[in-house]
Parts: C-alpha cells; structure tokens; sequence
C-alpha cells in the first residue's frame, strides 16, 4: 500500500515534469521536487520497517533493492534541482525521474515477491550493505549521466551539448569513485570474506567488472577527444546499458552465485 | 625508442586495451565457463562449439585471449604510470596525485591477481564434534561443536563452527567462532565456514538413563546384546543387525523408535562441518591495492570537482 503511495508519488512528478517540458514558462515545476521528496521517503520508510521486521538492513532482496535504488535516483535529481553549478535541464530532470518510475514500478509489481524474509548466512554481512548501497548510489548517478548523453545526441545546439557533456562528466566523476568502491571494492572484500576468493568470474561480478571498465573507457576517451565529439556521449549510454543489464539482465538470464541478489 | 615509448604509455593504447577486455570479458558471460569440451557440443553448433573449445573461449580467464591484453594492459599502464608521476613530481605547486595511487593500486591488483592464481592452495576438512585436524603449520584444529540455527519460518540464519587451535599443547586460539562471513585466520592460512552435513545416528537409551550415540557402521555392545548399524533407508529409517536378544535379525528403526534388549533405540541427526583452509600469498598485495584504487579513485575525482568549479 504504501510502496504503491510511493509510485504514485514518482509518477505524479513525471506528470509535472512533463507539464513543465512542454510549457511556455522555461521553468522548472515546483511540485516534483515535493513529490519526489515525499516518495523517496516512503520508500526509506519501508526499507527502515522491513528492516526492524528482519533484524537486518533491508537490502537483501531485489524488492527492496529496487526501493532504494528508485529512492536514491529521486534524492540525485533532488539535488540536482537544488544545486548551482550545473546549468538545469528539465529534459534531464525527467528522464532521470522517469529512471525512478520504472523501478518503482517493477517494485510494486505484484509480480515481484515482497515477502521479509529474513537473510540467509551468506548475505548476514555489513560488507553486503555498503558493496549493494554505494553500487545504487553510483548507478543512479550514471541515470543522470546516460539522460545527459541522449540529450547531448539529441542535440545539434553547440552550447547545449557543452552544458550536456559537462553534466554527464560531473556525473561520472560523482558516480565513478562511488559505484568503482560499492561494486568492486568492497564486493571483493566481501567475496574474500564469504567464500575464501576475492573475485569468482562469477556472471554478475564480470559484468559490474565490464560496466566500471565502460566508465573508464569514457574517462580516458574524454580526455583525448573534444568535448564536441559525440563517442563519449555513446559510451556513457552504453555504460548505462550495462549497469541496466548487470541488475536485471544476469539476475534472469544468466545465473550464478549472485542468483539471490 | 622514443617513439617506441611514446606508443607504450599512449592513452590510444589504454583505450584500446580496455575496450578489448571488455568485450571480451562480456562475450565469456555468454559461455558457460570451465565446462567439459562435450557439453559445449551439447549446447552449440558443431562450429560454434568448436570455435570456443579452440579458443579457449570455453576458460576465458585463464586464456590467452585475456592474459595476452592484461599483460599488454599492465605494460602500458606502467608506461604512463611512470611517465605521469616524473611529469607531477617536476611540477612546482599544484601536483595531482589521485591518479597515479589508483594506476599503482591497479598495477599491484594485477601482480597480486597473478600471485594469488599462481600460489592459492586451499582444501576442505569435514569434522564432527571432538574431532580434530592437524593444520600445515603444525597446529592442532578442534572442532568443539557446529550449530545450524534457523529463523522462526525455518530458513538458516547461521552457520556456526565453534573451534579451539592447539600447538604443541599449547592453546594458540581458545574458542572460536567460524561462521559465514566471519572467517579465522591463523598467520597466513584462512578457515571459512563452507558447508556442514546432517548425518542419521541411532540413540540407544538405557534403563539408567545412559545414552550411546550410534554412527553409520558402527556396533553398541552390551553384555551378549551387538547391535550393527548397516545402513540407512530413505530420510528416517535405519536399518540395524541385532545379534544376542529376542529380536535377532534384521531390525529396521523409524521416527516412532524402537525397544532392543532393554534400551530405547531412536534416530538422531549429528551434524558436520565444511571447513575450507585456504592459503593466499597474494592476499596483502590484493587488500593493499584494493586500499589504493579506493584511495586514488576518490582523490582523482574530488581534486577534479574541486577545479572544475574553480
């Protein structure tokens, strides 16, 4: 019931947001930001429940990752709504926006099992928050960054596609050192810990190994090329992909010793 | 040779690297790895089937076709690891190290990476309690007792093993605990908690209210009483050799128990522990660079937001 408040909290921003892309004012809405605000919050809300509930930090299950992953894109366009720096694009603020949707969505699918349980031995490890929590946190700064590059792609405007590219680079830089820490950093430590090797070629791990190598590629293609050239823009996008893949696409289709996560 | 380093510590070069182990990485997640040549057969078209055997596609990270880019990977990351950290240490004010401590880290990762595939040893020991092990050191590993708890709804919460480490008579390691996620690690040798079996024993309960606990294959002896337990039948019956009662002969024991001579015999579960001892010589090289690429990555990016917005 709540989880289902959530979504429609998210959606009803989209709602603004879209309202606000195609009006006259230029300006941003100043509804979606509250909403957002106010989803993001039941979706913590349920996460601090479920977790009393189990007596362990509620992020063991794709249920409850998808919460926090769809709370956490809702607190980066917060902030992107609130900071200076960055020149505003309401076309970003949505499609990041739209990000939170889908995953909410998937959340309160009556498809997806949303039972607490309780985490089995593997998954009993404070390794285990902190490598799932920091990984959400830097893919839904990649979100901003793979929206920016569409935009960038989208546009032929010089000035447009300056203000694109830097806010998908400043996205990178934020989600790079966090999602290269959470995903591989201390997945490895917890891997060592839990089952004796810090890494196992294991399908979910060699993807996360490819998505962190996709974001390097794009530093270092950024750093040669001009910041009118297009590729980095494509990499981003492809980046994204993989994250996208390496959450859902391994979990159906190519299972391994991350089948529970 | 100027040119020749100019090309080594190219970024061209990285990027091509890094694009080259990615793609490959990803095509080795569409093969199921360390499988029999058969199975491959099994799954593909003969082509197919023949291209990822031939190639090593089929052991990818251990082939050739992902040594041969990370070895090239390291050269060049080398390369300009040294060409960079000369050009930051000529500079006078300003100096930008972030980069260089996540190059190193990744260069240690890689050494430490190809220390640990060449010199891992590791085993496994299965133990019920009171039994004991000797360890490569010259310790003497006690299984004190194993725990299998479970939540309410009977899912497993913890798998405990809880051990005493003895050398030379002397206690190195009073009781400990190894559990999932928490292992013991004695000087250089690792103990994870990696499995446990639930094995049938039979109870057999005297008037005295003494208790002898029976394991597969083993004999219970009193005065002209020998009960021989043979085997196991499905999940709850097991099935004794009585010799020197009323009931001489075949006996079989269920979850309702049993009277032979003047004991109650009922079945019992003894569990055992899975204990994985592992060796890793490139443990510190690995925790150290995995310090340095955390270290590296974060300073690279906040020196780079914080120039960004000056």
């Amino acid at each position: 019931m709540i989880g289902t408040l959530a979504f429609m909290g998210v959606l009803g921003a989209a709602i603004f947001q879209i309202a606000a892309l195609f009006g006259k004012s230029g300006k941003p809405d100043a509804v979606s930001p509250w909403l957002l605000a106010a989803s993001a919050l039941l979706f913590i809300g349920i996460t601090i429940e479920r977790s009393i509930q189990i007596g362990f930090i509620a992020l063991t299950s794709t249920y409850e990752s998808l919460m926090f992953y769809s709370a956490f894109i809702m607190a980066v366009v917060i902030w992107y709504r609130l900071q200076k720096k960055q020149v505003y694009s309401r076309f970003v603020a949505f499609g990041a926006t739209m990000g939170a949707v889908v995953l909410a969505a998937i959340a309160s699918s009556p498809l997806l099992p949303k039972e607490a349980l309780p985490p089995i031995p593997a998954l009993r490890s404070g390794w285990l928050i902190a490598h799932v929590a920091l990984s959400f946190v830097g893919e839904a700064f990649f979100i901003v960054s793979f929206v920016a590059s569409i935009a960038f792609l989208a546009t032929k405007d010089e000035v447009k596609r300056l203000g694109y590219d830097k806010l998908a680079y400043t996205a990178i830089a934020v989600g790079y050192p966090i999602f290269t820490s959470g995903a591989l950093i201390f997945g490895a430590i917890w891997a060592e810990q839990a089952w004796g090797t810090w890494w196992g070629w294991d399908p979910k791990e060699t993807w996360a190994l490819v998505t962190w190598l996709v974001y390097t590629l794009y530093l270092h293609v950024r750093l040669i090329l001009k910041k009118k050239d297009a590729t980095p823009s494509w990499i981003a996008v492809i980046g994204f992909l993989c994250t996208v893949f390496t959450f859902f696409g391994v979990n159906y289709l190519l299972p391994g010793l991350h089948s529970y996560g | 040779m100027r040119e020749f380093w100019k090309k080594l510590k190219s970024v061209k070069l990285a990027i091509g690297l890094i694009a080259c182990i990615a793609v490959g990485s990803l095509l080795a997640t569409l093969v199921p790895q360390g499988k029999a040549a058969e199975e491959y057969f099994r799954i593909f078209p003969k082509i197919l089937a023949e291209l990822i055997v031939q190639t090593g596609l089929s052991r990818y990270f251990s082939s050739i076709l992902f040594l041969i880019p990370v070895f090239l990977f390291f050269i060049n990351l080398g390369a300009c690891t040294i060409d960079r950290l000369l050009r930051e240490l000529r500079k006078k004010g300003k100096r930008r190290h972030g980069p260089d401590m996540l190059h190193i880290g990744l260069l240690i990762l890689i050494v430490g990476g190809l220390v640990s595939f060449s010199g891992r040893e590791e085993g496994t020991v299965r133990l019920k309690a009171g039994d004991a092990v000797e360890l490569p050191g010259g310790e003497t590993l006690k299984l004190v007792r194993f725990t299998d708890e479970r939540y309410d709804n009977g899912r497993p919460k913890a798998w405990t093993s809880v051990v005493t480490i003895d050398k030379e008579g002397k206690a190195v390691k009073p009781e400990t605990e190894i559990r999932v996620n928490k292992p013991l690690r004695i000087g250089s040798l690792t103990l994870y908690q990696a499995s446990y079996a639930s094995e049938m024993e039979l109870v057999f309960a005297g008037p005295s209210g003494s208790e002898t606990h029976l394991a597969k294959g083993d004999t219970f002896k009193d005065g002209q009483l020998s009960a021989f337990f043979m085997t196991v039948e499905g999940e709850n019956t097991a099935l004794l050799m009585i010799k020197g009662s009323s009931h001489d002969g075949l006996l079989r024991v269920g979850a309702e128990g049993a009277k032979v001579g003047g004991f109650d015999v009922s079945l019992g579960k003894v569990l055992s522990t899975g204990l994985q001892a592992v060796r890793d010589p490139g443990y510190p090289f690995v925790l150290f660079a995995l310090i340095l690429v955390g270290m590296g990555t974060a300073l690279t990016f906040y020196q780079k937001l914080k120039d960004m917005e000056s």
